[in-house]
């Protein structure tokens, strides 16, 4: 589900933006370090969750106001540098900020220890990103769908000269579905901190993974992406269970199998 | 042709000299001893190099930066965790620096290439790193091992932790997929094999991994009576992490077969460390002479005391110029024939250098750490709960030949 | 003789004598494998992100071949522009259909296949650890393992990779990339088969690729794993933008950069890659021709400078 929402957050930028956004990992990264920041600071899990999210959707803002709104007419590679030199700064910031030691942050104590679901063994946390991770795609999609601004973002993905015909400032369009973007992005890093610990180079595993899902679900397709996280985190628990070694490559062996058959996308349209 | 002509000729000239590889003969006359440490600053292991940086510079300041009356130059280079960059950058500083002496990287695979330069370029070089091969299949006469051998650690930890577990009779292992792993895996079965004990599971994962749940889901399904890791830094820590959220730990113990100690320990919380028992090269409560005075000494310095990786560089350190003292020469094939069969006594405790093989027969630790009400500051982690040094039986070691110079 | 040539063989000339020579070779192996990047990207327009894949299959090839049989040097690098020609073949007949974002990651993805090979077969790459000890072979009575000599023999190769590169983008070949570039469904409707001439840009820069990875692989006598990863195919785009992906220079240029700021900035400050990033967001924001175009922007206003003060004057 995590995949999920990652992979929805960089469908939206790679959706509406038609950009390569490389600094989507950094982000997550971000969203992660600020989440047990807050935490630590304030000490209340509930509020930093939804603190934290909201500091990598600001800095999402910047970035696209002050960067990348200049790179739309620029062809993929220079907004591919620019993205990923943006990760660069981005995950060497952390370390300069937060130290290049990663550490643990546990889930509050109520979420803490594993509980018997008969067939297996799971722990407690991970049921709640789970259902947490849910309800926010869920939430998403029902934006996207049923609001307003929603439908203008997608009718932003379909075509864009339409939607600035009917007198609506396509930059602003733009700012905000990064900002919405870097927001999932954050807010996945912050659910995932408790699992997977702090470390600078943690988006990078998640970059990856984001990427795949995209592809998988065809660009520009909102609900190809949800389903393709969730298909991407069985497949890659079935290989695990049977092949370890393969369980990291197998998500690359999926996305080449299928970009080859089917280009635009398991569910892709385009 | 003008003045100012010739003079930019000859200036020209020192510089090709100097491109040429000229200055190791330069440097030689001005009886410096230069010492490369190859440390990470960046990639997997940056968070370590800084460390080992500390350690090394320490033991040499010790000595005022001089050894055989003569002044050492030290010379760090970023070994970027990558086996490319590390050789590259040690290659340079042999062909551009005169160094003739190499210490690093952390990492043992890089540093098995690593040992593949110090074997073209005839420098000695010493490592700390978990790989058997250095000492084993593909041993030379320049590179020399300071880690304790994998057989020394997984006797150490398995006959330890038996003795404090005799119950715990079914155990599950992850194993790290590459050269150090499985060499650990083979012994701690060997080793576990005379317990009695019952391995039913074995999960190797890839190096870097980061998502355990799967292997833990697995390892959980298995019913173990211990779970026991054979990895190292951050696959170790993601791996323990993961090991409690699915609540198997403090229930069962679990097992860093070769853990960096402090380095591992602080990434993860005081609940996580509950019921971990830890193989290590070097722990700051270790008890010997040598170890209180480096342990004091860091404090004063960092305030904090040390973990492995500056400890592991400082010994190395030693190690190097104890073989300077004993060969009074800075000559390599010297240097490396005082090496051999080297006695010291160090952090560590006795430590003497196999010649046959290079590997460094020593003490090796398990640690148990404590839970947080027994914590007494935020690093004191655990006691040193036993020490053992079995050396590795002869016909397990496969360096045959060390070969000629 | 143009300015450039003139400025390059001056540079191969001086070059050893500023930085070490097995950086220095670093500098013009890593320019050889740029031109075959430049090809696909800057000439045809496609942004490969698994270049590494041709340049470590062909180390990893020739790497065992010189360690194994000791082959000769030719017959090495014979053997790496081959293998990275033909592995350039299948990915490239695999992504030629595809465009924009899918064609990027595409390449990528297969990348990571390669990638995961190398990884999984131990026995031949050696994994993690790397595939170390191979041998410099003499030649002629040349000995390549001395430093100096061996710079001599990339710089000639790199000259001759140069030459051969210009004559690919002055032919009719090259024009015909360009057209696809600048509008692919034009040069298709004036009947060109666009889909086979990427194939063959695909083909000739895997073949540069190769050579790179073969000389590589004897630079440092090992091939490590990750000379087959990611990174270094994101490394050889990143040079190549930050040169400027528009001229036959830029790729020259930009490995020229990358590699010696890299490598002493490094030993400066262990931070060194947030230096890297912000140079990338400034040549993205303000050169986005990349070195090439800040050279001509420099040297027009220094033009215009020197007209207006001569009209005043």
């Amino acid at each position: 589900m995590l995949y999920a929402l990652m992979g929805l957050g960089l469908a939206l930028i790679t959706g509406v933006l038609n950009i390569p956004n490389f600094a989507h990992g950094a982000l997550f990264a971000v969203g992660a370090y600020l989440l047990a920041s807050t935490a630590n600071l304030i000490g209340n899990f509930w509020l930093a969750l939804v603190v934290a999210p909201l500091g990598a959707a600001l800095l999402g803002l910047a970035i696209e106001y002050l960067g990348i709104r200049r790179l739309y007419a620029a062809g993929h590679d220079y907004q591919l540098l620019f993205t990923f030199g943006l990760a660069l700064i981005l995950s060497e910031a952390i370390i300069l900020v937060w130290g290049p030691v990663g550490y643990s942050h546990l889930p509050p104590p109520v979420l803490r220890g594993g509980v018997d679901l008969g067939f297996t063994f799971y722990p407690k946390y991970r049921l709640f990103v789970m259902v947490a991770a849910g309800l926010l795609v869920l939430a998403t999609w029902l934006f996207l769908e049923k609001t307003r601004y929603g439908a203008i973002m997608r009718a932003g993905i379909e075509n864009k000269e339409m939607v600035s015909l009917l007198g609506i400032d396509i930059h602003k369009l733009f700012t905000a579905a990064f900002a919405l973007g870097a927001y999932l992005a954050g807010i996945a890093g912050a659910l995932t901190a408790p699992i997977r610990g702090l470390s600078p180079g943690m988006g990078v595993d998640m970059l990856g993974i984001a990427f795949v899902v995209v592809a998988l679900g065809g660009l520009g397709n909102l609900l190809g992406a949800i389903a393709a996280g969730l298909l991407i985190g069985v497949a890659q628990a079935v290989v695990a269970a049977h092949w370890t070694e393969a369980s990291s490559v197998v998500i690359y062996a999926v996305m080449a199998a299928v970009l080859l058959v089917r280009p635009q996308g398991l569910f892709g349209i385009r | 042709m003008g003045k100012l002509k010739r003079r930019d000729v000859l200036k020209i000239g020192a510089l090709a000299a100097t491109g040429l590889g000229f200055p190791a003969i330069l440097r030689a006359q001005s009886r410096e001893i230069v010492i490369l440490g190859l440390w990470d600053q960046t990639g997997a292991f940056s968070d370590v190099g800084p460390l080992n940086d500390r350690g090394m510079r320490m033991a040499l300041e010790e000595r005022d930066m001089k050894v055989l009356g003569r002044s050492i130059r030290y010379i760090t280079r970023d070994g970027a965790t990558q086996a490319g960059a590390s050789t590259r950058r040690a290659e340079e500083a042999v062909d551009g620096e005169g160094a003739r002496f190499i210490v690093g990287p952390w990492s043992s695979g890089v540093a098995l290439a690593v040992s593949e330069v110090a074997k073209r370029k005839k420098v000695v070089h010493l490592f700390s790193g978990g790989t058997e091969d250095i000492s084993g299949a593909r041993c030379h006469r320049y590179s020399f091992q300071w880690a304790a051998s994998p057989y020394t650690a997984a006797k150490t930890v398995v006959d330890n932790f038996m003795k404090a577990n005799p119950k715990a009779k079914r155990w599950h292992l992850l194993v790290a997929d590459y050269a150090f792993g499985w060499s650990v895996e083979k012994y701690v079965k060997e080793v576990g094999k005379t317990h009695g004990i019952e391995f039913v599971g074995a999960d190797r994962h890839p190096l870097g991994e980061r998502e355990f749940s799967n292997y833990v889901q697995k390892a959980a399904a298995n019913k173990p009576d211990a779970v026991a890791m054979i990895n190292f830094g951050g696959d170790a820590v993601a791996g323990a992490r993961e090991i409690f959220n699915f609540g198997l730990t403090p229930r069962l113990p679990l097992i860093m077969s070769w853990s960096s100690g402090v380095e591992e320990l602080v990434q993860l919380a005081p609940e996580i460390r509950d019921n971990l028992w830890v193989g290590t090269n070097f722990y700051y409560t270790v008890d010997t002479p040598a170890a209180k005075n480096f342990v004091k000494n860091y404090q004063a310095q960092f305030k904090l005391p040390p973990g492995y990786a500056p400890s592991a560089a400082y010994s190395m350190t030693h190690m190097l110029l104890a073989g300077f003292d004993k060969a009074k020469s800075d000559d390599v094939q010297a240097v490396v024939k005082a090496l051999e069969g080297l006695e010291m006594n160090d952090i560590v405790g006795p430590m003497r250098v196999d010649g046959a093989t290079h590997q460094t027969l020593r003490p090796y630790f398990l640690l148990r750490c404590k839970p947080k009400g027994a914590m007494k500051h935020e690093l004191d982690f655990g006691d040193v709960v036993a020490t053992g040094d079995a050396p590795l039986p002869k016909e397990y070691a496969a360096c045959k030949d060390i070969g000629p110079f | 003789m143009s300015r450039a040539l003139i400025a390059i063989l001056a540079a191969i000339v001086v070059l050893p004598l500023v930085v070490r020579p097995a950086i220095a070779s670093e500098i013009w192996i890593f320019a050889i494998f740029g031109l075959g990047l430049n090809l696909l990207l800057g000439y045809t327009g496609l942004l490969s992100f698994g270049q590494s894949t041709f340049f470590g299959s062909a180390a990893y090839v020739a790497g065992w071949l010189l360690k194994h049989y000791a082959i000769n040097v030719f017959l090495a690098l014979g053997i790496g522009v081959a293998v990275g020609a033909a592995s350039a073949a299948l990915v490239g007949y695999l992504c030629v259909q595809r465009s924009g974002l899918y064609f990027i990651m595409l390449t990528f993805a297969l990348n990571q296949l390669f990638y995961f090979i190398a990884y999984q077969w131990t026995g031949v790459t050696g994994g993690e650890d790397g595939m170390p000890g191979i041998p410099r072979p003499d030649f002629l009575g040349i000995d390549f393992g001395e430093p100096l000599p061996y710079y001599a023999f990339v710089s000639a190769l790199f000259l001759l990779s140069l030459w051969i590169m210009k004559r690919i983008v002055e032919s009719p070949l090259g024009k015909i990339l360009q057209a696809i570039r600048e509008n692919e469904v034009r040069a298709e409707a004036l009947g060109y088969d666009t889909a086979r001439f990427k194939l063959a840009a695909f083909v000739i820069g895997g073949a540069f690729s190769g050579l790179a990875g073969v000389l590589y692989a004897m630079l440092f006598g090992i091939v490590p794993l990750e000379a087959i990863g990611f990174v270094t195919s994101g490394n050889v785009v990143f040079a190549t933008l930050i040169g400027g992906s528009g001229s036959l220079y830029g790729p020259v240029i930009g490995s020229f950069v990358f590699i010696w700021l890299s490598e002493s900035v490094s030993t400066l400050w262990a931070r060194w890659p947030l230096l890297l990033g912000v140079a990338f967001v400034i040549v993205v924001l303000f050169f986005r021709g990349g070195v090439v175009e800040a050279w001509a922007r420099f040297s027009a206003w220094r033009e215009r400078k020197w007209r207006s003060s001569r009209q005043t004057g």
